[in-house]
């Protein structure tokens, strides 16, 4: 075998550039000890006169030398106190994410409720600080299942909800500024606790399948007598029928599904043509006008049908 | 002495220069921030409010430099930073160098 070639001694060597990240880091790792004695002078006279003695490093270096500890646990606490003060957290509960969030509150009409959506190690829950209240809570062991849902708010803008079914079989639906980043936050919390969820909808038609929607005219009861006037108007299972016009705040008509008895059409002057969609329900009948009428009577129909056929069903057991 | 300064240029040399010196600190932090984490003595929520707010910061810092237009300004003077912080590290290194530009300067 041929001689080796001797190498060169070895070197110390730099990486070519020090940048002032670098040169923080080492002094914050290593810790800085400042003894500095400085006189601001003009014309010989002492005028300002500074005495400093300073150590400074990273916290991790300040612990290493066994100083700040005490200091470090209690603003630490401190927080945890701060937070909870007006957040109603339990005893040694821990919070895993926060962000802003809003509650449904279904009923006479539909409204969203906002607050902050809190996920702790025990609870997932929406918070209101002011007015103070807990507008909707759940412990992570009565929570069966949560999904993302897809929506076509009023307003027209799509938005990721999420539906929370609990193990009673009760539903809510909460909407959150990140639902991505909560759902699997959610699920993560529920399997740590040994209660993963279950990844499918109860199903039966209890989701939320929109059926119809599109503008339509409602001739709107008034105290001179009734008016037309354009909105919007959606058609789904589980809220029945809405509509609602861009420049009112709430829906003017919100019918459940329970509301609503029949569907007929009438002949008469209307936006829509010379027919006239009517709603019965238990009170006043609602008036619709639109092109596409009969699409419309039929998805009304066929809304009444699936829901007499659901009770024929729970009746049969 | 008259001293005339141009407005704009002021405000942006002075802007520049504050988000240059937050951004160094915002890496300090970070750096520091790291440490604790690999500690291991936060707490997982402590470690997920640190994370977010850390990054919210750093979402913020683009979003000022995006506004103001002042990222290709930022990135220039700090480069100019680290050619300063490089020099005199490599003199501290190298004391022969230093002794060698003092000279050049005497004479």
């Amino acid at each position: 075998m041929p001689d080796a070639v001797p190498l060169p001694p070895l070197e110390p060597t730099r990486d070519p550039r020090v940048t002032l990240p670098d040169l923080l880091e080492v002094l914050l790792n290593r810790g800085v000890i400042l003894h500095l004695d400085l006189i601001i002078a003009v014309a010989d006279i002492p005028l300002i006169g500074v005495s400093l003695r300073a150590a400074i490093a990273g916290i991790e270096t300040m612990l290493e030398y066994g100083m700040m500890r005490q200091w470090d646990e209690q603003t630490r606490a401190w927080v945890q106190r701060s937070i909870s003060r007006s957040v109603p957290f339990a005893d040694g509960e821990e919070l895993v994410a926060r962000m802003a969030g809003g509650h449904e509150r279904t009923g006479l009409y539909t409204a969203w409720r906002p607050g902050t959506l809190y996920l702790t190690d025990r609870r997932l829950f929406l918070f209101r600080r002011e007015p103070r209240e807990m507008l909707w809570e759940a412990p992570l062991e009565r929570i069966r299942t949560i999904q993302g849902e897809p929506d076509r708010s009023v307003g027209g803008e799509k938005r990721l909800r999420l539906r929370v079914v609990l193990d009673d079989g009760s539903e809510a639906r909460l909407s959150a500024a990140e639902p991505e980043r909560m759902l699997p936050l959610v699920r993560e919390q529920a399997e740590r606790l040994g209660r993963p969820l279950s990844t499918s909808l109860p199903g039966r038609g209890t989701g939320l399948e929109i059926l119809r929607e599109g503008h339509v005219w409602y001739h709107e009861p008034r105290a001179a007598g009734p008016v037309w006037r354009g909105g919007e108007a959606k058609l789904d299972r589980r809220n029945g029928l809405t509509w609602k016009s861009p420049l009112d705040a709430r829906a003017a008509v919100a019918l459940g599904p329970d509301e609503i008895r029949g569907v007929r059409l009438e002949t008469g002057r209307s936006p829509g043509g010379s027919r006239v969609l009517v709603v019965e329900t238990r009170g006043d009948p609602v008036r619709l006008a639109v092109d596409d009428v009969l699409a419309w009577g039929q998805a009304i129909v066929d809304l009444l049908e699936s829901r007499a056929a659901a009770e024929r069903y729970d009746g049969g057991g | 002495m008259a001293l005339s300064v141009d407005e704009n240029s002021l405000k942006h040399g002075v802007l520049s220069l504050v988000v240059t010196l937050v951004e160094v600190i915002q890496e300090a932090l970070e750096t520091q921030a790291l440490r604790r984490m690999e500690g291991g003595e936060l707490t997982e929520a402590e470690l997920n409010r640190l994370g977010e707010a850390l990054l919210e910061l750093d979402e913020a810092m683009e979003q000022i430099k995006a506004d103001h237009g002042i990222t290709a300004s930022v990135e220039d003077l700090r480069r100019g930073l680290d050619d300063v912080v490089d020099d005199v590290v490599d003199k501290l290194i190298n004391p022969a160098r230093w002794a060698e530009e003092a000279g050049e300067e005497r004479s």
